[in-house]
């Protein structure tokens, strides 16, 4: 059943032009920004004396800014892919023929979560060029490429099960649109609040809320528990929500 | 006789307004059942509320002797709806659409299924094309073909014919008529002459209270007061006094080419025509026309909806 309204979902994102706009868009300015990183990661091999010249990272000055762009772009992208998800159907009043069938809630938002984490996944194939280009500069890393792709995906559902339950609780996309992405935004916040505060504890609990240091510990190739629960139960947490905002309007 | 749903004292409230009051009704098994009422008197949420999509505030439904509630998996493949909106994916093939509906309730041969229902609609030549480019009447054809796809016993049809062309009204309406062969249909619609068409039983509600329901012919007795009968006479001619058949009152007097009409209601229920045929004649005037007024079902509806108001 997940597949038929997974399958549902995916044909509908591709019968419109925005997946394609989106993916369009998503390579040119990531390519963009891959270029830039190497130009200047060249420039600044040459200005440097011989000496030193290795002194900077690969890793650090292309890799790892290269992914943490891609999850600021994501603060565009996610949005405008979950955006319409709930949102048109409530709209158009086609929530009924779910709640007409004997179709749960979690299927719903389980199948549109895969759905739309398709559609990233798609956004990231494209880039999938550059760890050929990476590959070929003789960065053989795979372990670092595989945990970077890995915490750009886990950043992802995070954004699309907060970007769905913004879906869910208005029948506008825009506004829909809009909370994700401010709601996005917060999350970044909340870590940059915890480098502000003078209270190690509180510093370390903002720290651990937001999403940023999850992610930089990720890219960086490090994969600890605290991570796995923090990623698991963020998406557990809005995707209940999500399923009682539904559930608000159904019964 | 079969009730198929009992309505039992259902109410709901919206913030500062109720929508539906203590509505109390039944539908028998078989019987294409019309629910009338103007518009904003609370039909498509009674129905809604029957179809277990929107809750009740207090009440009980109750639905092949289930009590209809979200959880209640087992009455979603028996009751097919649709709605005033009718649940459409603009952005779907007909044939996807109902493929996907079908798959929806677990129908096993979709295919055959979907075909079948595209054949009885007339949707066969459109099956390739996205909803949202159809006409109206393909979209409530659409509509239609969604809640019946998966065979379901019980129907709720809200206003299915509201807005189309005359001729796609006659097909619907065909077709409903068919359909009740083998399915309860609780159908819902304020164009009078098509209750009085297509169904035996009927309730009518207004300001969400329900005013009347049962079957058509005993909603017809009941507010049958006194007597109606059209009288003519000759033209020119006036009506003498017929205060000897007791209290009476001219309803409605036209001059037609051929005679002056009156509809004449009567205190007293007892067949008073041959009395009156006689006295009529002997005061030396035509007798043109003389028979007995069965109330429209209009006058019922406007009555029950004006003078309570």
């Amino acid at each position: 059943m997940i597949f038929t309204l997974w399958k549902k979902e995916i044909e509908s994102y591709f019968s419109s032009p925005l997946a394609y706009v989106l993916i369009g868009l998503f390579s040119l300015i990531s390519g963009i920004i891959f270029f830039n990183l190497l130009v200047s990661y060249t420039d600044g091999i040459q200005a440097m004396p011989q000496n030193y010249a290795e002194q900077i990272s690969f890793v650090e000055e292309v890799v790892l800014k290269f992914f943490a762009n891609v999850n600021f772009l994501f603060l565009v992208f996610i949005p405008l892919i979950t955006m319409k998800l709930f949102s048109e159907e409530i709209r158009m009043e086609t929530l009924d023929l779910y709640w007409m069938s004997p179709i749960r809630e979690w299927q719903i938002v389980l199948s549109k979560t895969l759905a739309a984490l398709t559609l990233v996944f798609s956004l990231l194939l494209i880039t999938g060029v550059f760890p050929l280009v990476i590959w070929g500069v003789g960065i053989r890393d795979v372990h670092l490429l595989g945990t970077s792709y890995l915490a750009v995906m886990m950043n992802a559902s995070a954004y699309i099960a907060l970007g769905l339950f913004c879906s869910s609780i208005s029948g506008n996309q825009i506004i829909a649109a809009l909370l994700s992405v401010l709601g996005i935004m917060f999350l970044w916040m909340i870590t940059w609040g915890g480098h502000l505060n003078s209270n190690y504890v509180v510093a370390e609990i903002f720290t651990y809320i937001g999403i940023t240091s999850h992610f930089e510990r990720l890219l960086r190739g490090i994969l600890g528990t605290q991570d796995i629960i923090y990623y698991g139960s963020f998406v557990l947490v809005f995707s209940f929500l999500t399923v009682k905002s539904l559930g608000r309007r159904n019964w | 006789m079969d009730k198929i749903l009992v309505v039992d004292g259902v109410t709901k409230e919206y913030p500062g307004r109720v929508a539906v009051k203590e509505a109390s009704f039944q539908v028998t098994k078989g019987s294409i059942h019309g629910f009338l009422g103007p518009n904003g008197a609370g039909k498509s949420t009674t129905m809604k509320m029957i179809a277990g999509i929107l809750p009740t505030t207090s009440g009980e439904i109750r639905l092949f002797g289930q009590k209809v509630l979200p959880e209640n998996r087992e009455l979603k493949n028996q009751l097919g709806l649709l709605p005033e909106n009718p649940p459409l994916y603009e952005d779907m093939k007909v044939e996807k659409y109902l493929q996907y509906v079908a798959k929806l309730h677990g129908v096993k041969n979709t295919k055959e299924q979907v075909e079948k229902v595209m054949e009885e609609l007339s949707l066969a030549d459109v099956r390739g094309r996205l909803i949202g480019n159809l006409s109206k009447g393909y979209k409530q054809r659409v509509g239609l073909a969604q809640a019946i796809v998966y065979d379901a016993p019980f129907l709720i049809l809200d206003e299915p014919t509201n807005g189309l062309d005359p001729q796609t009204v006659v097909e619907l309406r065909d077709f409903i008529k068919k359909l009740s062969a083998d399915k309860t249909i609780l159908f819902s619609s304020h164009v009078l002459s098509e209750v009085e068409q297509l169904c035996d039983h009927i309730t009518i509600i207004h300001k969400g209270k329900i005013r009347a329901s049962g079957n058509l012919q005993d909603i017809h007795r009941k507010f049958r007061q006194g007597l109606v009968l059209k009288l003519g006479i000759g033209v020119g001619q006036k009506l003498p006094d017929l205060m000897s058949f007791g209290k009476y009152e001219i309803n409605h007097h036209s001059t037609l080419s051929m005679e002056e009409q009156f509809l004449i209601n009567f205190e007293s229920e007892t067949d008073i025509r041959s009395e009156l045929g006689k006295f009529i004649l002997d005061r030396g005037l035509n007798l043109m026309t003389l028979h007995i007024e069965s109330p429209e079902l209009e006058d019922i509806f406007l009555h029950m909806t004006e003078t309570k108001k």
